[in-house]
């Protein structure tokens, strides 16, 4: 495989995690602006962790996690309470300061004879953990899907469980089932720490996958793609982010067939797509359909 | 901690670009370096990704061409607008490594 | 003082924006986030013109509204009016992908970062002793009353008035009262982007430039001044975005450009979260 090839999957694989994140929040009944301030947590934790404490990428990686959950919970409490547009704004707003605040963040030090850090709007250079390791494009791509399979198979046991019912059924119509006894502000909650570490595990291997990062990467643009790859690809299955990433970045930023025109391309069969298929894809129905055959 | 071969191997790079005349199209000269010498002999591939949603707005990287002068390299960048890019250097060869200018396109 | 002046005109503008989203909104019950891109396209087209034919401003002023209420049509029929009784969040994330669409036209036709525009008024501010006025502030403030004044001419006595303020108040009931609520909700997407081009086309003249990020800036500015008034209301748009822009004038005075965005970010976070009375927060928008 070209090195192109490599580059082109692994960030279909990095933008996966973003585009899971979001459709977890959707399924949940929740819709959010702001799942790129997880993304930008992991990314910047990962990478103060290999590249200024010296940790291995796993252990940086584990902890970005848990910063991302952290600070997705964080955002939960008070924004939980706001309904549709009410807490897309609010998500907006938490990730546009978190933003800015990155945009503030100097913290230079000396590493190995050199000063490396976030130095504000200049970003973070210099995460170079692959590279000192020399872990191969190759071996990288293959570190990312095996933990984004981790991932599908997580949701898939999810969804066939009781809890992945409950679920829906809270996306669906919070009030009922908070009648029938269903803890929906707790289950919410759970829903949006885990939808922040899977943004963060994302955000922490396209630190490394590009060594450098800044504030920019992060900014609302991210946010509104992932929301649109869970929808286009489907609410039905977990495979449905995926397809959706895979349909943009896969097809034609791989292809390059319609250079220059992409986005109009795009852009339209997005909105006619969603015409024809408001829940995606792969919606409810599909999955439903499919999932009788076998 | 056996951190210092891995500092010895670092490589610095310089980047320039120009237009070319043609719209959009910049000619870029890259020079490297590793503890103050010049590196020839690399192979070097150049792509561009845009601060905002690096990961889907990228150029096609183009892999670059040994210059006259030792540790210059040139490649042609075809962008899809002006602004910020994060020019992105991948070194094979010797070593392998990558290095990420910014750079202002106008 | 000056910088309460300086935050009029920029609140001006906002209001302006914010009135267009809340037309919409108000319509249709879903957020537009096409609505920056589609006045972005009617600035680019006229700066075009303007380049290739050095045209005057009114005829610029004519390309900017025309455009952006073609736009501004294309996105309801692509967007909206399928999803009228249907998904809200297919509607915006289709809106989003028409974003994508406009954008890429606009930098098709005019790739470069930065372009001038011609200036609103050639001569240099009015002073009054220490403080000076910029004429564009006045002429933004002007178009701003005149604007609110002939929109609620428009809503309180007209017809057409009566049948937009029926469907905001309940779609489905103005429907069942024989009220076309499909062809009203295409004439607000064309009013409400005719305005956000009158806008558009004051911000560019004013500051002589265009560049690609006027869109977004357009859709965040104008979503957070109407979210800050509360959602749906118009009077709410016109406090909302002067709130605004008083706002950003003097944290940035006070504290720093950098801290501009994030005061108001953290305006709306916080009254979002403390559920404002006025912004109506208990209905599931």
């Amino acid at each position: 495989m070209d090195e192109y090839a490599i580059g082109v999957l692994t960030n279909v694989g990095l933008l996966s995690f973003v585009a899971l994140s979001a459709y977890l929040l959707l399924i949940a009944g929740e819709l959010s602006f702001g799942q790129q301030a997880f993304f930008g947590v992991g990314a910047y934790a990962a990478g103060i962790g290999t590249a200024m404490l010296g940790w291995p990428l796993p252990a940086a990686a584990a902890a970005a996690m848990a910063l991302g959950a952290l600070a997705a919970f964080l955002v939960g409490v008070p924004t939980l309470r706001l309904r549709g547009l009410y807490f897309a704004m609010a998500t907006l707003a938490a990730a546009e300061m978190l933003r800015i605040l990155l945009e503030l963040f100097h913290w230079r030090i000396e590493v190995g004879g050199e000063t490396v850090g976030p130095d504000g709007t200049q970003g973070f250079r210099g995460i170079r953990w692959i590279f000192e390791r020399g872990v191969e494009p190759l071996d990288f791509l293959a570190i990312v899907y095996a933990l984004l399979a981790l991932a599908l198979i997580a949701f898939m046991l999810m969804e066939r469980s009781r809890l992945g019912a409950t679920l829906r059924a809270v996306g669906d119509d919070p009030e009922l089932a908070g009648c029938v006894g269903i803890p929906v502000r707790k289950l919410k909650l759970g829903v949006v720490a885990a939808s922040g570490a899977l943004a963060a595990l994302g955000g922490a291997l396209f630190a490394h996958h590009n060594t450098y990062i800044e504030p920019r990467n992060f900014d609302v643009m991210l946010g509104v793609h992932s929301l649109a790859y869970a929808l286009i690809g489907g609410l039905g299955t977990a495979l449905g982010p995926l397809l959706g990433v895979a349909l943009d970045i896969g097809l034609l930023e791989g292809t390059r067939f319609f250079q220059g025109y992409r986005m109009i391309v795009f852009g339209g069969l997005v909105a006619a797509l969603l015409i024809w298929r408001p829940r995606g894809l792969l919606d409810e129905r599909v999955v439903h359909w499919i999932r009788s055959r076998i | 901690m056996v951190a210092l071969p891995a500092f010895a191997q670092k490589i610095e790079a310089d980047v320039q670009c120009k237009p070319s005349g043609k719209n959009l199209i910049y000619d870029c000269t890259i020079r490297l370096t590793r503890g103050g010498e010049p590196l020839s002999g690399a192979q070097v591939t150049v792509g561009a990704d845009m601060p905002s949603m690096p990961m889907a707005h990228n150029t096609r990287p183009v892999k670059a061409r040994p210059g006259k002068n030792p540790g210059e390299y040139h490649a042609r960048l075809d962008l899809e607008m002006q602004g910020e890019w994060a020019v992105k250097l991948r070194i094979a060869g010797p070593v392998r490594d990558q290095i990420i200018k910014k750079l202002d396109f106008d | 003082m000056q910088n309460t002046l300086d935050g009029i005109a920029l609140g001006a503008s906002y209001a302006l924006l914010a009135l267009g989203f809340t037309l919409i909104f108000g319509v249709l019950r879903r957020a537009n986030l096409a609505y920056g891109p589609a006045i972005m396209l009617g600035a680019y087209a006229a700066t075009w013109v303007s380049l290739n034919f050095h045209s005057g401003l009114l005829f610029l002023l004519l390309i900017t509204l025309a455009v952006a209420m073609l736009a501004g049509v294309y996105v309801e029929r692509l967007c909206f009016a399928p999803h009228r009784q249907g998904s809200a969040i297919a509607a915006m994330v289709a809106s989003f992908a028409v974003w994508m669409q406009l954008e890429e036209l606009a930098t098709l036709l005019m790739p470069r970062h930065l372009y001038a525009f011609p200036p609103l008024y050639e001569g240099g501010p009015l002073s009054f002793g220490a403080l000076s006025i910029r004429v564009e502030l006045l002429v933004m403030l002007g178009a701003g009353a005149a604007i609110c004044t002939g929109l609620w001419a428009l809503l309180y006595r007209t017809r057409f008035g009566n049948a937009v303020r029926a469907v905001i108040d309940n779609p489905a009931a103005a429907g069942l009262s024989g009220i076309n609520v499909s062809a009203i909700s295409l004439r607000v997407f064309a009013l409400a982007s005719a305005i956000g081009g009158l806008t558009g086309f004051l911000i560019v003249s004013s500051q002589e430039q265009v560049t690609p990020m006027l869109g977004m800036w357009s859709t965040l500015k104008g979503m957070l001044a109407m979210m800050l008034g509360g959602l749906g209301s118009l009077p709410g748009a016109i406090a909302g975005g002067l709130a605004l822009g008083l706002i950003e004038a003097h944290s940035q005075w006070v504290l720093g450009p950098q801290f501009r965005d994030f005061i108001s970010y953290l305006l709306l976070f916080v009254l979002l979260t403390l559920r404002a009375p006025w912004m109506n927060t208990r209905s599931a928008y």
